[in-house]
């Protein structure tokens, strides 16, 4: 009998925590993430002229372009979206060679959105998502192929 | 060299973990001496109606027998619970990506290495495991095996705090599991899974979206309950990320801050056993010096791991920086987690070398609960060796050590490096390392050496990731994850069940409380680290650190 209760008691048990830590738990975390904050709980994604382009977290491949700023194709997770300064100073360069928008420009956008490995000091970083939507955003008026792209994400859209 | 600001974070660290620790172990000491606290009139109806399903005598006070028996054969069902849902999945509600069930040595591998708490991954969570493989094989397991570890290490103090009273045994196992959910790791992990979503980590069971690219490309935002599960993994020293990047993947890791609440989060029930071993012992004194070897051990590791310039590499993820990435590193080995935010392949030599020292040792502070556990073994070998020095019997916490409790803990210490080193020489024998394209230079013997310590450390970190999943390998891995987890337990309650009835005397021969005593124990289980491992070391890691110097030159 004894060995009975001790089969009966570990595996009801095992059954109401499966019930209570597999489900429960990640349900009502969930519920609270969506009624809260429904961005943060759904990836952060970025919206460009009313389309969804990504997530803010998830760097995005483009191709070597020379008016896009490039993601690093050697992280540990192979979607790093965020880049150095040092390498988005660089980019900049070739961006402002191909587009002619002003390096002050550039290196204001950078700045502007430069953060740091250790809050403080560390690995100076950009996020290169953020900066490609920011210019896209900005000069889709007045460069081509930022017009080009901007005009290709929402084909239903004005 | 490393700068000021860098170890001013690590001791800004050390200090809030080490402070939130002392406080919570005065909580956890009435979660287990069931004190009065503000959470009982919540929780306690809920309890209730859990002991009434459960069908068993709560109040009966368990030997070490029956204890061990208790929790292994628990350990069983929840493996086999989730066995059926991994291998079943495809079939089963919460697959909006229709991803079909795993192979059975996949499954046999993932449900031993989460049941352990080791969190060793063969495969890759982001495109194998459905919604409810993620939640109830996955998160499920990492909470009943961190609470696994928290009521070993819980009824192993009660047996070293001897009888205070006639009836008093090592406890009950059954309130002592459900009262560690309700009480302790599922408030935390709430708490957590809250904050981290707030700071960006996805909490969703909406399904993976297909999005359009800035370059008119397609991508997959794999969104899922990945903070519920990163809070336990981290709460509970598991390590098994959502991710087969793991902690190096935006949404498991998004930002600093998370990368330090993170590394917090795996750092603060480890640091809060001694503590609480402490309390329970009524000489808060004996906690201390747990405390003091377990972080002197650490700050060693992290002196080895911190001597290579620590700046970003290739392998690193840039929001992170190098220094972080190392810390967390030697971090998640030393509290024998096992989730990684950088590519091991990344790291330099010293830094795979301190992290393997973390993993031999298994007390540096070492995971929830069985790091105390280690510790308090290291003790035992320790208070013999010093005896033996002094020519006198030796004792602990005024028991007399005899042979028989040293040739205990000694088999206890002698398990870890017989389930790492046999299996490692057999890989090689049988062919398997050659079979996933690894060869016998120092590179590719670092990474099985590191695969087979980390299973039986149950730490989880690896290189080899979906390489791993060969028969051979999910089989060897799942045997030694087992034996590394219940052989220690087996012995070491056993020995609380020895040291529940010794006779205590208040004179004292050898005195453990003081600041002399750790410096001892550390000095005692680095020599026996050494000498046990250095041989196996000498061929991995320092070799690939001298070939690097050779090349260097």
């Amino acid at each position: 009998m004894k060995g009975g209760k001790l089969i009966s008691g570990t595996l009801r048990l095992a059954l109401v925590l499966a019930l209570i830590c597999g489900v429960i738990y990640p349900v009502v975390v969930t519920g609270i993430g969506q009624a809260l904050f429904p961005f943060q709980a759904n990836g952060e994604m970025a919206q460009l002229n009313n389309a969804t382009v990504g997530s803010y977290l998830i760097g995005q491949s483009t191709n070597n372009s020379h008016y896009l700023f490039n993601v690093r194709n050697d992280s540990a997770s192979g979607v790093d979206p965020d880049i150095t300064v040092t390498s988005a100073m660089a980019q900049a360069q070739v961006i402002h060679n191909s587009t002619n928008i002003s390096l002050a420009y550039l290196d204001g956008l950078i700045h502007n959105n430069t953060r740091y490995s250790m809050f403080f000091f560390g690995t100076a970083y950009v996020d290169s998502l953020s900066l490609n939507i920011l210019i896209i955003d900005h000069f889709h008026n007045s460069i081509a192929v930022y017009g080009k792209i901007y005009n290709g994400l929402n084909t239903t859209g004005s | 060299m490393i700068g000021a600001g860098y170890l001013l974070i690590t001791a800004l660290v050390w200090t809030i973990i080490i402070g939130l620790a002392w406080g919570l172990s005065k909580y956890l000491k009435k979660v287990y001496e069931n004190e009065k606290t503000f959470l009982d009139k919540i929780l306690d109806p809920v309890e209730n109606i859990i002991y009434r399903i459960l069908g068993i005598d709560r109040n009966k006070d368990m030997g070490w027998k029956e204890y061990f028996l208790s929790l292994f054969t628990f350990t069983v069902f929840t493996a086999a619970i989730s066995f059926v849902i991994l291998t079943y999945q495809g079939m089963l509600p919460l697959n909006p990506m229709k991803f079909p069930g795993m192979s059975w040595s996949l499954a046999f591998n993932t449900v031993t290495s989460f049941s352990s708490n080791t969190n060793l991954q063969h495969y890759g969570g982001g495109s194998t495991l459905s919604y409810l493989g993620q939640m109830v094989g996955i998160q499920f397991l990492q909470f009943t095996s961190a609470a696994s570890g928290v009521v070993v290490a819980v009824a192993i103090f009660r047996g070293f705090a001897g009888r205070r009273d006639d009836s008093r045994n090592l406890g009950n196992f059954y309130t002592d599991m459900v009262r560690t959910m309700t009480r302790v790791l599922l408030p935390l992990t709430l708490i957590l899974a809250v904050l981290l979503i707030v700071l960006g980590v996805p909490q969703s069971l909406g399904g993976y979206s297909l999005v359009k690219t800035l370059s008119g490309s397609f991508e997959l935002i794999k969104v899922g309950p990945i903070s519920s599960l990163v809070s336990i993994m981290q709460l509970g020293t598991n390590g098994g990320g959502y991710f087969g990047a793991n902690s190096a993947y935006p949404f498991a890791n998004p930002s600093p801050l998370t990368n330090y609440i993170e590394l917090g989060g795996m750092m603060l029930l480890p640091t809060a056993m001694p503590f609480l071993f402490g309390r329970m012992l009524r000489m808060k004194k004996e906690g201390r010096t747990l405390l003091i070897a377990s972080y002197g051990l650490y700050a060693i590791d992290l002196a080895i791991a911190l001597i290579p310039v620590t700046t970003l590499g290739a392998g690193m993820e840039t929001r992170l920086g190098g220094f972080s990435t190392a810390l967390y590193t030697v971090t998640t080995t030393a509290f024998t987690t096992g989730s990684v935010n950088t590519s091991l392949a990344a790291m330099h030599p010293l830094v795979i070398m301190a992290a393997l020292m973390g993993m031999m040792i298994q007390a540096t502070p070492g995971g929830i609960g069985v790091g105390a556990m280690y510790m308090l073994m290291y003790v035992l070998i320790t208070v013999f060796i010093v005896g033996l020095m002094a020519g006198r019997t030796p004792e602990y916490l005024g028991a007399k050590i005899t042979a028989n409790d040293v040739k205990l803990a000694v088999i206890a210490f002698l398990a870890h490096p017989v389930v790492i080193l046999v299996p490692t020489a057999l890989a090689y024998a049988l062919g398997a390392v050659h079979a996933i394209g690894l060869g016998t230079g120092p590179v590719g013997f670092t990474q099985i050496l590191y695969e087979y310590t980390s299973a039986a450390a149950n730490n989880g970190s690896d290189f080899l990731g979906t390489t791993g999943n060969t028969v051979f390998f999910n089989v060897s891995t799942g045997i030694v994850m087992w034996a590394g987890r219940f052989i220690p337990i087996f012995i070491m309650l056993a020995m609380a069940g020895r040291m529940l009835d010794k006779k205590r005397s208040t004179e004292v021969a050898l005195r453990t409380d003081n600041l002399i005593f750790p410096a001892i124990l550390i000095i005692s289980i680095l020599i026996l680290a050494v000498l046990t491992f250095f041989p196996f070391l000498a061929v991995g890691p320092i070799l690939m650190h001298l070939e690097g110097i050779k090349n260097a030159l």
